[in-house]
C-alpha cells in the first residue's frame, strides 16, 4: 500500500516517518509512505521519481504547495495517474491545486461554484483554502481568530454530520484537516490510516478503527524541560526555574505544527543558547497566520511587559503567514509595543548540508519568504539557526550559529540595561577613494558635524564621551595626530603587535593564506598593525580600512575576492576584543565590511561579514534613498538602519553664459522684426560657441 | 511664441529646449547633516516635482505642468486652502486637488523636524526601530520621516503592474531612438539592472528586459510573479530584442525570485518557433549552437553577475587608482569580474553562478546597443562611481568583443516625460547642471573640507566616463580647470578647506591630458603641473 506526500515545512516528514513504521508495525499493511518536499522548484530528475511514486500511489496527500511551477507540473502528474488513485487530499494549497481533490464524490470543483447552504459546505469552502483566498484579498483575515476557534471546535461538529450520504466525502475531508491541524504524531498516523480505511480498498483495513483527533491549544508557552505547555504567563512563571525578569527575558515565536508535532530539537538547542547566556526565554507558540495573538497574551502583562527583546522562528511575516504580508499592520503594533524584533530562519526548502556548500546561502524561495518579509515588518538580525539534514526527518540546530544569536541577544541586552555610562561605542567613518581628502565619505552627508552633534547629544544621554570644541576640531585631530609619524591617513590610536593579533583573532591563518604573513604592508608600520582613529572617552572614532586594492592591480583582477587583508581584520578585531565595543555606528552610505566575500544571505561563520561584526550590535546611519545597498547591510552584517534625508533638490537653473544664452534666445523668439532676429542670431551662434553647445 | 519656419529658427529653438531641460533638471543643492531638519529654504521646487506625479494610491493626482508653478508658490506663501482656491479660478475641483496639498503639507511639517538623532539614542537603548520604504522624496513622500530602519521590497511583487505599463514606453523610445540613429532594430542590447532602481521602481528595469524580449509576467495565485508568457508577435510588432543582462551583485541577493525570471524569460522566447528574423534571440542561440557545437543551454545563458557572495565590477578601483595602461583591460575585467550566470536549465538545474565566460563573450559580441535605466535626480551619472563602472564596462567589453563600439542610453524614467539620451548627452546635461553650476558648487562648498570632496569626486567619476567609454568633451575638462583651479579666488578657496582634494582633482585633470582624453596647449597642462606642485609643497609643509 503507498501514500505519496508532498509538502512543504519541515515538521511533517518526521511524524509522516514515524506514522510509517507504527502504522506497520500495528497493522502489518506493507505501507510505504513516499515524502518530497515542494519547498522549492525541483529538477527533472527529481520529478522522475516523484512520478515514478505517483504511478503506485493509492492515496496522495497535497499539502502547502504554493510554488507555480511545481502546482502546474503537479496537476498535470495528477491528471495522467487519475484511475490509479482512490483519494487525492489537498490541503492549503494554491486553488488550480486544491480543485485537485478528488475523495468519492467530493467535488471541489462544483462545491468552489455552488452556494452549498450547509454548515460542512461553508466549512469545507473555507477550510482547505484559506491561505489561497487570504493572498488574494492582500490583507490579514479579521476572522482569522473565529476560524481558528472553529477549527478547535470542528470535530466536536463533526460528530452530529451523518457518515452516509451526500456530505460522506466532505465530512472525510474535513476530518483529515483535523488531524492535520494538530499534526502531533498520533494525529498524522490517524490522517494517514483515516485516507487509507475510507478510500482504500483491502480487507487488511476493514477492521482498523482510527482515533478521533487530538487537540492541542492554539497558543501555548513550549519549554524543552517542561512535560506539557503552558496555556498562561502565570503557570509558565511558577514553573521556571530562574526568575522571569522582563529587563533580561527573550520572548521567542515558534511554529505551532513544529511543537505539536514534536520536532524541535532546533528550538530547544537555541533555547539552552540562549538561557546559557544568563538570559531567561518565553518560548510561545504562535499561530502560523498571526502572531499578535501570542504577543498580546504572553509577552505582556496588563501593559507590562515579560520581555524585552522579540525573536521570531517562524519564518513568515509577523502578520499573515506565509501566503501574504500586512507588514502595516506588523510594524503598527511592534512599534506600540516597543521590543525590538528578530526574525531567524531554519532552513525549510535545502537541506543543512546543501546551505553549507552552497556560495549563495539560502535559496530564492527562502531568501524572498524568509528574510526580504519579515524584514518589511521590522525584523533584524537575519540569522539562519537550523535546518534539517540530509539524512534526517526533522530540523536540528546550527550550534555555531544559535550561540552566535545568544551572544547577540545577550549584547543586545547589555544596551537595554546597562548603565550609559559603562557603555562603550565605535563610530566608523569611511574613505573612498583611498585619499586623505576623502575621511569622512559618505553618499549625500557631511559626515563630521554630525559625528560631532551625536557626540553631544551621546554626552547628554549619559555616555562618557570627550566632546571636541567642534566638528572642525574633531577633523583635524582624526586626520592630524600622530598620522604623519606612521605614514597613516588618519591619528593612530591604537597598534595591535602581531603576537596579539595572533592572540585575539582566530582567522590570521586563513588570512594570510590571501595576503601573506602578518601584519602584511597595509595598515601596518614597524611590524606592528595600525588602527586609526580617535579615542574619546568611551567612545572610539574609526577609520574603515579600504579593500585594499591600491597599487596591487593582480588583486582586482581576481574573479573572487579573498579574504579581508590584516589590517582590515586588525580593525574589526579591535573593536571586539580590544576595545570591547558594545555596539558599533557605521556611519553613512557605505563601506566595504558587508561586502566582503560569503554567502549572499543567510550567513555561516565562514563567512567574511559574520567574521568581521562579531557579537557586536551594529547600527548603521544609512541614506534613505539607498534601500538596495542598505539591505545588504542589513543582511551581511546584521545592520540596523537608521535612515537619513537626502540634500535638498532644487532646479539646477542656468548661470553665466548659459543665462546669457537663454535671454538672447528668448529676446529671439519673441522677436518680430527680421533683421533684430538676423542680429540676434549672430549673437546666439557666437554665445553658443563659447558654451561649447 | 511661433512655430520654427527655418533651419536658423529651428536651430534656436532646439537650443532652447537644451536649455530649459538644463535649467528644470533637478539638483541636490549641498549635503545632509544627520539629525538636523533639511535646510531647504526654498521647497518650492521640490514640491513642484512632488506635484507632478499621480498617486492613486493615495488618491493624489498629479498638477497640471501650466498651473504647477502659480498653485505650488500660492502654497508655500499662503498654504493649502489657498492653493485649492488657486486652482477653482484655474477650473479644478478642490475635491480633486485637496489630497495633493494634504500630502504636500505633510511633506514640508515632516521635513522641518527631524528624528535621526532621537532614533539613533533609542536604537542605542535596544528600542524598536521602525522600518519604511527607501526611496527618492519625490517617487515616495513615505520615507518621511527618516531615522527608520529602511526596507527592500518583497522580490516576488516585481515587477508591479504599474512599473511594466510604464516600461513599455521606454522600450520602445529606447529602440525608436536606435532606429533613428541607425536605420533598423539592435539585434542585441546590454542591460545594467541594479537593485537600487528596480526597488525605488518596482521593477521598471527588469519590465524593461521583458518587453525588449517581448514577454508578460504572468502572477500564481498567490499573486507572486513567478513565471512569464511571450507576447505574441503580431501584438509585439516588432522583433524580439536579445537582452544581455548584467547585474550587480546586490539586484542578484536582493532580487533571487527575479534573476530566475529573467532568465526563464530568455529561455522561453529562445525556443519559440518563430522565424529568425522576428526572433533574435533564437536567432543567437541557434548560430551559437551550430558554431560552438554548444548545449543549446548554455547558448541561452543571458543573465550574468558576480561570483557568488562576490560584489562590484573592480572597475571603480582600477579607475580611481589609475591601476591601468590599455582602456581593453577595463573591459576585460568588467567580464571578468561578472562571467557568472545564474538561472536554470532546461532541466530544471539550480545554475547558481557558474562561471561562463565564453557564453558571456559570444553574448556581448553580439551587442549593438547598452542601456540602464536611471530612476533618481539623487544619485547621478557622475554622482557615483557605480554608473561608469557598470554601463561604462559593460560597453568597454563590447566594443572589443563586437569590434565596434555600442550605442550608449540611458533614461530618465523619474520625469514627467520619459527621455531617452545618449551617454554623451547624459554626461553634458550633468555636468552643466552639477559639476560646473554655481548653485551645486557653492552648495557643496558650504561643507567646506567634504563639499571640496564632493567636486573632486564628480571630476573623478566623470574621467571614468573618459576611461570606459570615451564620452567626455573636451570643453568638460577645460572648464573644471577654468573654474576650479584656474581661478586664483576658487583655488585658495579650495586649497585652505582640503587641500588633500584639490590635489587629487589637479592631479585627475593631468592624467585625462595624460591618457589622450582631454587634448589642450601645453601652457594650460603647464600651468596645471605648477599647481600641482604647490599643492604638493602645501600638504608636505602642513603635515611634514
Amino acid at each position: 500500500m503507498n501514500i505519496t506526500v508532498l509538502y512543504v515545512g519541515s515538521s511533517l516528514l518526521a511524524p509522516l516517518k514515524s506514522a510509517e513504521r507504527e502504522i506497520n508495525h500495528a497493522h502489518r499493511l506493507n505501507l510505504r509512505v513516499a515524502t518530497y518536499n515542494f519547498g522549492s522548484p525541483l529538477n527533472d530528475r527529481e520529478w522522475l521519481d516523484v512520478e515514478q511514486d505517483l504511478g503506485e500511489a493509492n492515496v496522495v496527500f497535497v499539502i502547502h504547495v504554493m510554488d507555480g511551477e511545481n502546482a502546474s507540473r503537479l496537476v498535470t502528474a495528477l491528471e495522467r495517474f487519475k484511475d490509479r488513485h482512490d483519494a487525492v487530499v489537498v490541503i492549503n494549497c494554491m486553488p488550480e491545486l486544491m480543485r485537485r481533490t478528488r475523495m468519492g464524490r467530493l467535488d471541489v470543483n462544483a462545491l468552489a461554484g455552488k452556494k452549498e447552504r450547509s454548515k460542512v459546505g461553508t466549512l469545507l469552502r473555507s477550510a482547505g483554502s484559506w491561505i489561497g483566498s487570504q493572498a488574494r484579498r492582500g490583507k490579514s483575515n479579521r476572522g482569522h481568530g473565529q476560524y481558528l476557534k472553529l477549527v478547535d471546535r470542528l470535530p466536536g461538529i463533526l460528530k452530529f454530520v451523518p457518515t452516509a450520504g451526500a456530505l460522506t466525502d466532505a465530512k472525510h475531508y474535513l476530518y483529515l484537516f483535523c488531524y492535520f491541524l494538530q499534526p502531533t504524531p498520533a494525529n498524522i498516523q490517524s490522517m494517514l490510516l483515516y485516507s487509507l480505511v475510507h478510500y482504500v480498498h483491502d480487507k487488511r483495513l476493514k477492521k482498523i478503527r482510527v482515533a478521533p483527533p487530538e487537540q492541542t491549544p492554539s497558543v501555548a508557552i513550549y519549554h524543552p524541560a517542561a512535560r506539557s505547555l503552558f496555556e498562561s504567563f502565570a503557570a509558565y512563571r511558577k514553573w521556571y526555574q530562574k526568575r522571569l525578569e522582563p529587563k533580561s527575558t527573550i520572548g521567542l515565536l515558534l511554529m505551532r505544527p513544529q511543537v505539536v508535532s514534536k520536532t524541535t530539537r532546533h528550538y530547544d538547542a537555541l533555547i539552552r543558547a540562549i538561557e546559557s547566556e544568563g538570559l531567561s526565554v518565553v518560548p510561545a507558540i504562535a499561530t502560523l497566520m498571526d502572531n499578535r495573538e501570542a504577543v498580546s497574551k504572553f509577552f505582556v502583562e496588563k501593559g507590562k511587559k515579560n520581555v524585552s527583546q522579540i525573536v521570531s522562528l517562524t519564518g513568515f511575516s509577523f502578520v499573515g503567514g506565509p501566503a501574504m504580508n500586512d507588514s502595516a499592520a506588523a510594524s503598527e503594533f511592534l512599534r506600540e509595543l516597543n521590543l525590538p524584533y528578530r526574525s531567524a530562519v531554519s532552513l525549510d526548502t535545502q537541506t543543512i548540508e546543501a546551505w553549507n556548500e552552497s556560495q549563495t546561502g539560502l535559496n530564492p524561495v527562502q531568501a524572498g519568504m524568509q528574510i526580504a518579509i519579515p524584514e518589511i515588518d521590522g525584523a533584524t538580525e537575519p540569522f539562519v539557526y537550523g535546518g534539517i539534514p540530509a539524512r534526517g526527518q526533522e530540523p536540528v540546530a546550527l550550534d555555531d550559529r544559535c550561540t552566535r544569536l545568544a551572544r547577540r541577544l545577550r549584547r543586545w541586552n547589555t544596551l537595554q540595561t546597562a548603565s550609559r555610562d559603562q557603555i562603550k561605542l565605535a563610530i566608523v567613518l569611511f574613505c573612498f577613494p583611498p585619499n586623505k581628502g576623502n575621511i569622512g565619505t559618505a553618499a549625500d552627508l557631511d559626515v563630521f558635524p554630525g559625528v560631532f552633534d551625536v557626540l553631544k547629544r551621546l554626552r547628554e544621554e549619559g555616555y562618557r564621551v570627550e566632546v571636541p570644541h567642534s566638528a572642525g576640531e574633531l577633523r583635524e585631530r582624526l586626520l592630524g595626530g600622530d598620522s604623519e609619524q606612521f605614514g597613516a591617513a588618519a591619528n593612530v590610536a591604537y597598534q595591535m603587535s602581531v603576537q596579539e593579533y595572533r592572540r585575539l583573532c582566530p582567522y590570521v591563518r586563513e588570512v594570510e593564506r590571501d595576503w601573506g604573513p602578518a601584519p602584511g604592508s597595509i595598515n601596518a608600520f614597524g611590524g606592528e598593525l595600525l588602527i586609526q582613529g580617535l579615542r574619546l572617552g568611551n567612545v572610539f572614532i574609526g577609520v574603515q580600512p579600504t579593500f585594499g586594492f591600491e597599487g596591487d592591480p593582480m588583486r582586482l583582477m581576481m574573479a573572487r575576492s579573498g579574504s579581508p587583508h590584516h589590517g582590515f581584520m586588525a580593525f574589526y578585531t579591535y573593536l571586539a576584543k580590544v576595545l570591547n565595543a558594545d555596539g558599533v555606528i557605521h556611519f553613512g552610505t557605505h563601506g566595504a565590511l558587508e561586502f566582503m566575500p560569503g554567502k549572499q544571505i543567510g550567513l555561516s561563520g565562514e563567512c567574511w561579514p559574520d567574521r568581521l561584526i562579531d557579537e557586536m550590535p551594529n547600527f548603521y546611519v544609512y541614506s534613505v534613498n539607498n534601500p538596495s545597498e542598505g539591505s545588504i547591510a542589513k543582511r551581511r552584517s546584521y545592520a540596523e538602519l537608521i535612515s537619513y534625508l537626502t540634500p535638498p533638490i532644487e532646479n539646477a537653473g542656468l548661470y553665466r553664459e548659459l543665462a546669457g544664452l537663454k535671454d538672447l534666445v528668448m529676446a529671439y523668439r519673441q522677436s518680430t522684426s527680421e533683421t533684430e532676429r538676423a542680429r540676434l542670431y549672430d549673437s546666439i551662434e557666437a554665445l553658443r560657441q563659447e558654451a561649447h553647445f | 511664441m511661433h512655430e520654427p519656419k527655418t533651419d536658423r529658427d529651428a536651430r534656436v529653438f532646439a537650443l532652447y529646449e537644451q536649455l530649459l531641460e538644463i535649467e528644470q533638471r533637478l539638483i541636490p543643492t549641498g549635503l545632509h547633516v544627520f539629525g538636523r531638519p533639511s535646510s531647504a529654504g526654498e521647497k518650492t521646487d521640490l514640491l513642484k516635482m512632488i506635484a507632478s506625479f499621480d498617486r492613486p494610491e493615495a488618491g493624489v493626482r498629479a498638477l497640471p505642468e501650466a498651473v504647477a508653478e502659480g498653485a505650488v508658490r500660492e502654497f508655500v506663501a499662503n498654504g493649502a486652502g489657498a492653493a485649492v482656491r488657486f486652482l477653482e479660478k484655474e477650473g479644478l475641483t478642490p475635491e480633486s486637488t485637496r489630497p495633493l496639498f494634504t500630502l504636500l503639507e505633510n511633506v514640508s511639517a515632516k521635513l522641518q523636524t527631524n528624528n535621526e538623532l532621537d532614533s539613533l539614542v533609542r536604537a542605542l537603548r535596544g528600542e524598536f526601530v521602525e522600518p519604511g520604504p527607501g526611496a527618492d522624496i519625490i517617487q515616495n513622500p513615505d520615507i518621511l520621516p527618516t531615522g527608520r530602519n529602511t526596507h527592500a521590497i518583497n522580490p516576488y511583487g516585481v515587477p508591479s503592474a504599474v512599473a511594466f505599463a510604464r516600461s513599455e514606453h521606454v522600450a520602445n523610445s529606447l529602440l525608436d531612438r536606435y532606429r533613428q540613429e541607425n536605420g533598423r532594430y539592435p539585434e542585441a542590447m546590454a542591460l545594467v539592472l541594479w537593485g537600487l532602481d528596480n526597488i525605488k521602481t518596482q521593477g521598471e528595469g527588469v519590465a524593461q528586459a521583458l518587453w525588449l524580449l517581448g514577454t508578460r509576467p504572468v502572477r500564481d495565485a498567490l499573486n507572486r510573479t513567478t513565471s512569464v508568457e511571450a507576447i505574441p508577435l503580431a501584438e509585439l510588432g516588432r522583433p524580439r530584442i536579445d537582452v544581455v543582462m548584467t547585474i550587480s551583485g546586490i539586484f542578484r541577493d536582493l532580487f533571487s525570485p527575479t534573476v530566475q525570471l529573467l532568465d526563464k524569460a530568455v529561455r522561453l522566447v529562445a525556443q519559440l518557433d518563430e522565424p529568425l528574423e522576428t526572433n533574435y534571440v533564437r536567432k543567437h542561440v541557434l548560430q551559437q549552437v551550430e558554431q560552438d557545437a554548444c548545449d543549446p543551454d548554455d547558448a541561452a545563458v543571458r543573465v550574468f553577475s558576480n561570483a557568488p557572495g562576490n560584489y562590484g565590477t573592480n572597475v571603480n578601483f582600477m579607475v580611481m587608482d589609475s591601476q591601468w595602461e590599455r582602456e581593453e583591460t577595463l573591459g576585460d575585467l568588467f567580464v571578468t569580474r561578472k562571467c557568472f550566470a545564474y538561472g536554470r536549465d532546461s532541466k530544471g538545474h539550480a545554475i547558481e553562478g557558474r562561471e561562463a565566460r565564453v557564453a558571456m563573450d559570444r553574448a556581448l559580441s553580439r551587442v549593438e546597443a547598452t542601456y540602464q535605466n536611471i530612476d533618481t535626480f539623487e544619485i547621478g551619472l557622475t554622482d557615483v562611481d557605480h554608473y561608469f563602472e557598470y554601463l561604462g564596462g559593460v560597453s568597454k567589453a563590447v566594443e572589443k568583443r563586437a569590434q565596434a563600439r555600442p550605442a550608449i542610453y540611458l533614461s530618465d524614467s523619474l520625469s514627467r516625460e520619459i527621455k531617452i539620451r545618449s551617454l554623451e548627452e547624459t554626461v553634458r546635461l550633468e555636468t552643466r547642471a552639477k559639476t560646473l553650476n554655481p548653485k551645486w558648487y557653492e552648495g557643496m562648498l558650504k561643507h567646506g573640507f567634504r563639499g571640496v570632496a564632493e567636486i573632486e569626486n564628480h571630476v573623478s567619476n566623470t574621467f571614468g566616463w573618459s576611461a570606459t567609454a570615451d564620452a567626455v568633451d573636451d570643453w568638460i575638462y577645460a572648464e573644471v580647470a577654468n573654474t576650479f583651479l584656474f581661478d586664483d579666488a576658487m583655488l585658495d578657496r579650495l586649497r585652505d578647506l582640503n587641500p588633500h582634494s584639490v590635489h587629487s582633482l589637479a592631479q585627475r585633470l593631468l592624467e585625462a591630458n595624460g591618457r589622450g582624453y582631454w587634448e589642450v596647449d601645453e601652457s594650460v597642462v603647464d600651468r596645471l603641473r605648477e599647481i600641482t606642485r604647490n599643492l604638493e609643497d602645501q600638504l608636505e609643509g602642513v603635515h611634514g
